[in-house]
């Protein structure tokens, strides 16, 4: 009857202490130590943390145990069991023997028995891990009811040896029949509930990650290219707007350097977009190029337009263009009634660095966009003295001959000159560079005169399709310079264009086949034509030329075929 | 009375310069050319007091063709060109005259005012606009082509005229052999042959003193006594 109750004292008294091991479990479970131990460890460094907090329970299970006939009730078992299952028969075995080395310099009669279960329970641990990873299941491990089970198999392993080892054998047995229950009950108990405690911070953790990526992603997708199409007021205020609704929190502002561009949310009535700069931690942060966290506590917050405003706290993080250089701020605000989620802290800085290099890759184009039209500014310069000088030069000689034949070819020519100088937009029906050709090569059929031929091959339903503006008279251009010019009998110049494929190719062929490929300077035209069509297309289209020495040249031009295209 | 020769691509352009000369009733046109290679034969046959050289033409420059003729054999010339800020300023450095297209009948009226004194510039300075030559130009089976300088194996002078060799082609040039001696890394090796020492394959000498060239095509070129040392040293051989 005694025994009985004694029983019942006992498996109460080790829940108890098991409690307290669990509460130690908690408080380590919110450090960085933890971290290792929340997934089944293979590499060195976590299966010495692993061994390291381990041993430190198995240590703490032993102390925290108590006097039953000379020997330790204990939860030791817990500790050598999941430094197996977790680490490995290493780790298990060391954890074992850290454990049971201590336990046996506390001496009593069961002494050497219980350093050897204590070994042998963190070898049925590492036995287990090893047999999982081999069947590939190595997530098991980290179910409760598997480490129920194995350190309940440990614990009768134990219960065995203390019987087999111990001496004189009959205060063994009875220390056995004391303790068996409780302590397979607390550490079958202890160990599922350790598990339970780990795997439950493993998915905090996931869930918080999850939500994390989410949200984040989420305004990626919603604010990519926004701002690609310039820093302003209008574009701001609709970031501001996604970053509010997704990140939830009181107020979004965006500012240049100067003043606010957007702002959306709590306190908008009095935060205006437009209104310089006049928060000291906005300034704070421009001018150190740093995040400044203003919690309203440490940092008090105020707001810097009105006393009754609600905002409480504020982190003010800066965007940064090229060079790291500090091109305006984003806010997040937090009304007075509510805390500041390091969540939202984390997200804040992460979507100022989104912006930040949105804003950078929309500088990049408006750059690229800038160098197209000085490029096209180029190629218009280009025209320029050779083809004048020399078409006035024939004109001095028709006007002499055929005055009405002067008179149309000052038609051509200023038809040319207008076509070259109207070309301020980037893009031009195939029509229109026929017509820029034509007019440029009526006046070099007057100067070659029967020195060169030409003949156009274009199909009607071609015309309409868009190129880059100025992409054919370079080539021409380049076909007579390079090509008729040169040679000392007369020539052939034919226009030609075919789609196939959705690809238009143009083609201009000289029957002079003087083709070599020119330092940069002298194919300046072409380049710039090659280059334009690249960046705008893509490296599979472009020019590209062909040469038959003697014969001819051909210039292909090759386009996606495209009719209709928005201004660039 | 002024003699003068027009050589321009361009056909509207000479209309025009003929045109503007035939207001100058002591200013003869001898003839016209369309290229530098008409143009060098025309002022070897015609001897011209004046050509009005363009200097934009098809394979041969106005410039380039300057240097292919002769000190001696070298007419007055004055460039036309419509714009070439390049030539431009290489006339100023040498006090070539030069007129713009298109021409200003004035500033041709002055042009010609000058001619007429028979002023030469001290050393004809045209050689020195003029760049290397880099090929020659030849007439063979009514065709025109440049020889690049490098692909002649030997030049030499028979009834016909000057005569030059490659591989492949052969052609008479209006180039005579002592400019080419000149202008180009060609050696004398013969009185009536000059050869590439880059085409020599082998040399052969001969008993009378003299030798045999073979060149890499298998053609043979005489070397007189007179020359044979010479070429020895050039060629590194006691």
């Amino acid at each position: 009857m005694f025994a009985q109750i004694n029983h019942i004292a006992l498996v109460g008294a080790l829940l108890q202490q098991m409690c307290v091991y669990l509460v130690v479990a908690y408080l380590l479970s919110k450090t960085p130590l933890f971290a290792p131990l929340m997934q089944v460890t293979v590499r060195l460094p976590g299966r010495l943390v692993c061994y390291l907090v381990f041993s430190g329970f198995c240590i703490m299970g032993t102390y925290l145990g108590f006097q039953v006939d000379d020997a330790i009730a204990n939860t030791r078992a817990i500790g050598a069991v999941l430094g197996g299952m977790m680490g490995g028969p290493l780790v298990g075995l060391a954890v074992g023997l850290t454990g049971g080395l201590h336990r046996y310099s506390l001496g009593g009669f069961s002494a050497t028995a219980c350093a050897v279960s204590t070994v042998t329970e963190g070898l049925i641990g590492g036995v287990l891990h090893l047999y999982m990873l081999r069947r590939g299941k190595a997530y098991l491990l980290l179910d409760p009811a598997i480490a129920f089970g194995i350190t309940l198999v440990a614990e009768l392993c134990q219960m065995t040896i203390i019987l087999l080892l111990a001496r004189p054998f009959d205060q063994a047995a009875r220390l056995v029949a004391h303790i068996a229950l409780p302590m397979m009950v607390s550490n079958s108990f202890g160990a599922a509930l350790f598990m339970r405690l780990i795997l439950d911070r493993k998915e905090t953790l996931e869930k918080y990650s999850i939500a994390f990526s989410a949200k984040a992603l989420r305004i990626a997708e919603r604010s990519v290219g926004v701002l690609v199409n310039g820093f302003n007021a209008h574009n701001c205020a609709q970031v501001a707007g996604i970053i509010r609704e997704e990140t939830g929190v009181g107020a979004v502002a965006i500012t240049d350097r100067e003043k606010v561009l957007g702002f959306v949310g709590v306190g908008a009535d009095h935060h205006l977009p437009g209104m310089a700069i006049s928060s000291a931690h906005t300034l704070r942060a421009i001018s150190h190029n740093e995040v400044v966290y203003a919690d309203g506590a440490a940092l008090p917050y105020g707001c810097s337009v009105t006393k009754d405003c609600k905002l409480g706290s504020c982190l003010v993080i800066p965007l940064r263009g090229a060079e790291n250089q500090v091109i305006g701020t984003i806010k997040l605000y937090e009304p007075k009634t509510k805390f500041f989620s390091s969540l939202n802290r984390t997200l804040g800085e992460g979507i100022a660095r989104l912006l930040s290099s949105q804003l950078l890759s929309g500088r990049i184009e408006e750059q690229q966009r800038l160098l197209a039209q000085a490029e096209i500014k180029l190629l218009q310069a280009q025209i320029n003295p050779h083809f004048l000088f020399n078409a006035l030069n024939t004109l001095a000689a028709v006007i002499r001959r055929n005055p009405e034949s002067a008179r149309q070819l000052v038609q051509y020519l200023s038809t040319f000159f207008r076509k070259s100088l109207k070309r301020t937009s980037n893009d031009a029906t195939l029509q229109d560079e026929i017509e820029h050709v034509d007019a440029y090569l009526h006046i070099e059929l007057a100067r070659f005169a029967d020195r060169l031929q030409v003949s156009f091959d274009v199909p009607d339903d071609l015309l309409e399709l868009r190129l880059p503006a100025f992409s054919l008279q370079p080539i021409v251009e380049n076909a007579i310079k390079h090509g008729i010019s040169q040679l000392l009998e007369p020539g052939t110049i034919v226009i030609s264009a075919r789609r196939s494929h959705e690809v238009l190719t143009i083609t201009v062929q000289d029957s002079a086949g003087l083709y070599q490929r020119r330092p940069e300077s002298d194919g300046l035209g072409m380049g710039l034509v090659d280059r334009r069509i690249q960046l705008r297309y893509g490296p599979g289209f472009g020019i590209e030329t062909e040469c038959q020495p003697d014969c001819w040249t051909r210039v292909h031009i090759r386009l996606p075929a495209e009719s209709e295209r928005g201004a660039c | 009375m002024l003699t003068a020769l027009i050589i321009d691509d361009e056909a509207p352009s000479r209309e025009e310069l003929k045109a503007l000369l035939a207001a100058h009733v002591d200013v003869e046109v001898l003839g016209e050319c369309s290229n530098a290679v008409e143009g060098l034969a025309a002022i070897h046959r015609l001897r011209p007091d004046v050509v009005f050289l363009d200097i934009q033409m098809p394979r041969v420059s106005g410039l380039e063709m300057v240097g292919m003729i002769e000190a001696s054999a070298l007419p007055r010339i004055v460039f036309v060109t419509a714009y070439d800020a390049h030539a431009l300023k290489a006339f100023e450095e040498h006090a070539t005259d030069y007129l713009l297209k298109p021409i200003d009948p004035l500033r041709l009226g002055k042009t010609l005012d000058w001619l007429r004194t028979g002023a030469r510039p001290a050393a004809p300075a045209y050689p020195g606009l003029a760049p290397a030559l880099r090929h020659v130009p030849c007439m063979g089976l009514n065709r025109i082509f440049l020889l690049a300088i490098d692909q002649i194996e030997f030049v030499h002078t028979d009834l016909a005229g000057v005569q030059v060799v490659s591989a492949t082609r052969q052609g008479l040039t209006e180039l005579t052999l002592k400019l080419l001696q000149e202008r180009t890394p060609l050696v004398r090796c013969h009185r009536q042959y000059l050869v590439n020492l880059d085409h020599l394959a082998e040399m052969q000498l001969l008993e009378n003193g003299g030798a045999d060239i073979i060149t890499r095509s298998g053609r043979q070129v005489p070397v007189s006594r007179r020359y044979l040392r010479e070429l020895k040293d050039r060629l590194l051989i006691s």
